[in-house]
């Protein structure tokens, strides 16, 4: 195959193509998160998750693996244990917190461990593997699956949660599954953007396209073309000039929120 | 009109010997009425009294831990998708970015799996539905600019938009001014006379339903009494209702209600005019 310069190299390829698959599922996702203001949730997930895949590479099981079982525990405690908004906050942060003490624990038994734990928190989009990319392409089509059949109930749950409970919507599960869904992405998304700057997926996009329009599927549509578009040119820019993937990423999506906050439509006609 | 509808019809609405709470204890007990199909009710009682323990019954929310519920003659669960419901604590995101149209679109078939593919039908239901409240105007408003009485009608249009027969509001009328708490009551009416909506409308202020709610149920003490407006709204009862003074006047042909201590502050014409 007769491939562009930039994807010459094999990881390059996996580099685009696992990083477009979460950028789709992460910005889809991320456009709930916004919705229901769960962003904290989103951010502390990654970062529970990086103590799990520091523990798993401790006793010698798969970084990635440990990091989906993590964040899928964490989501369920999450859900019932933090249900109740009022406390939200502070429970996500309690747990963060925990978790943040056990990684630094993991690190420092093993300290050989640092550079990988370096690539969790941060983003190691260019190391990517051949097999953790069909991870990621496959965990995402999974959770924008879940995200479809979600859809309606999860959309009620979010713009009226009483009206939902009224008419006899099951609340709590389309919580927990929401949650569930979240976690799954966000396990795939860390080793791509890392632990520490998921926002520049899950929240930077959808923020900036609910700013932008005032549908759904617009916003959703939107979002993840904002997601794809970023992904893709900070991994052109750190094929091009050689920073991380990571912090052009992060630029642009600073970049994208100012635009919107500064070009947001204001008042009534907006 | 569906030909039971007539009059004698068998009832929208028929509660016996119900008791029912949230917790262990019942709120209320022994409770017994009948609605009959496109009329408008006022359910009034003191806070804690158990208005939106009674909603959550007629939902099918709550089992009730004694008597029967039957709404359109069945099991409130199997008529879920007759019966809309105004939340009382609708706790409606203040900064949400989303249309009007957006937030009223949500509940249409909310409880399906999939994604929203019958957009024609969505638009024509919510258009209807605005429609109904008037509040097509709001349609492309972001929820986050909108005033509290703007935020009822979506609300109001939210419960409509899957064509219930039945409508539940829950204190409708709070935090809104006068004009406001006309505009929904108005709205209610005219739901009951042209479509034919049975409503059931919670509130601690009856004045701006007396001459168009046919009757009141009112729960006080853990017991419910129905009855015409003519014989609940009386001094005598809601001040045994709410255990302040509370006093009933005519003035211009029309029935005021008003705390005595009101009635005292203000001059005459002064409560006129604040109707
Ligand atoms: N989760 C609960 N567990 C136990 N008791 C409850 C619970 N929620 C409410 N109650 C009690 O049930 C009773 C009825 O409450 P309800 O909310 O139905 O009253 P209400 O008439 O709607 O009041 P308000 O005018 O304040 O809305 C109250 O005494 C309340 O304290
Ligand atoms: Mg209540």
């Amino acid at each position: 195959m007769n491939w562009p310069d930039f994807l010459a190299l094999g990881f390059m390829r996996n580099a685009f193509a696992t990083g477009t698959a979460v950028a789709i599922a992460g910005s889809l996702v991320g456009y709930f998160v916004v919705l229901r203001r769960q962003t904290f949730t989103a951010h502390a997930l990654g970062n529970i998750g990086f103590a799990g895949a520091a523990g798993a590479q401790l006793v010698g099981f798969s970084p990635l693996g440990g990091l989906v079982v993590t964040t899928l525990a964490a989501a369920v405690w999450l859900t019932f244990v933090g249900a109740r908004l009022s406390e939200r906050d502070l429970g996500v942060g309690m747990l963060l917190m925990l978790a943040l003490g056990l990684g630094v624990l993991f690190l420092n038994i093993y300290s050989a461990n640092a550079n990988a734990a370096l690539g969790i928190l941060f983003g190691s989009v260019l190391g990517i593997g051949e097999r953790q990319m069909w991870v990621a392409i496959g965990v995402s089509v999974l959770v924008v699956v879940l995200l479809a059949i979600l859809f309606r109930p999860l959309r009620i749950v979010t713009i009226n949660e009483d009206f939902a409970r009224a008419h006899g919507v099951p609340v709590e599960l389309v919580t927990l599954a929401f949650m569930l869904t979240l976690a799954l992405s966000i396990a795939v998304a860390v080793p791509v953007i890392g632990a520490l700057l998921t926002f520049a997926i899950f929240v930077g996009p959808p923020a900036a396209a609910q700013a932008w329009t005032r549908r759904v599927g617009t916003g959703l549509a939107l979002s993840v073309v904002l997601a794809v578009v970023q992904v893709w040119l900070g991994l052109l820019a750190s094929y091009y000039v050689d920073y991380p993937a990571t912090t052009w990423i992060a630029g642009l999506s600073f970049a994208v929120y100012l635009a919107s906050r500064i070009g947001r439509p204001m008042g009534a006609a907006a | 009109m569906r030909p039971e509808d007539a009059e004698g019809a068998k009832p929208a609405i028929a509660v016996a010997g119900l008791a029912a709470g949230r917790g262990r204890m019942p709120a209320f007990r022994d409770v017994t009425f009948t609605v009959p199909p496109a009329s408008l009710t006022v359910l009034v009682g003191p806070n804690g009294a158990g208005k939106t323990t009674l909603f959550e019954a007629l939902l099918g929310l709550l089992r009730p831990q004694a008597g029967s519920v039957r709404i359109l003659g069945r099991a409130p669960r199997e008529a879920r998708r007759y019966v809309g419901l105004v939340p009382q604590s609708a706790r409606l995101a203040h900064e949400h970015q989303l249309a009007g149209r957006e937030f009223v679109a949500a509940a249409f078939r909310a409880r399906r799996l999939g994604l929203p593919l019958a957009r024609r039908e969505t638009a024509l239901a919510v258009g209807e539905a605005l429609a109904a409240v008037e509040a097509q105007d709001l349609a492309d408003r972001r929820l986050g600019t909108l005033s509290g009485g703007q935020r009822r009608r979506l609300l109001f249009a939210q419960a409509l938009v899957n064509r219930p027969e039945i409508l539940l509001m829950d204190e409708p009328l709070a935090e809104l001014d006068p004009a406001a708490q006309r505009t929904v009551v108005g709205l209610a009416a005219r739901l009951r006379d042209r479509f034919g909506l049975t409503i059931v409308f919670s509130t601690h202020d009856v004045n701006p339903l007396i001459g168009i709610a046919e009757r009141v149920l009112y729960l006080a003490g853990g017991r419910g009494v129905i009855g015409p407006i003519e014989e609940v709204v009386t001094g005598e009862v809601l001040t045994k209702l709410y255990g302040v003074p509370m006093e009933v006047f005519e003035a211009r042909g029309r029935r005021f209600v008003v705390q005595d201590d009101a009635v005292m502050a203000a001059a005459p014409e002064e409560v006129a005019a604040a109707r």
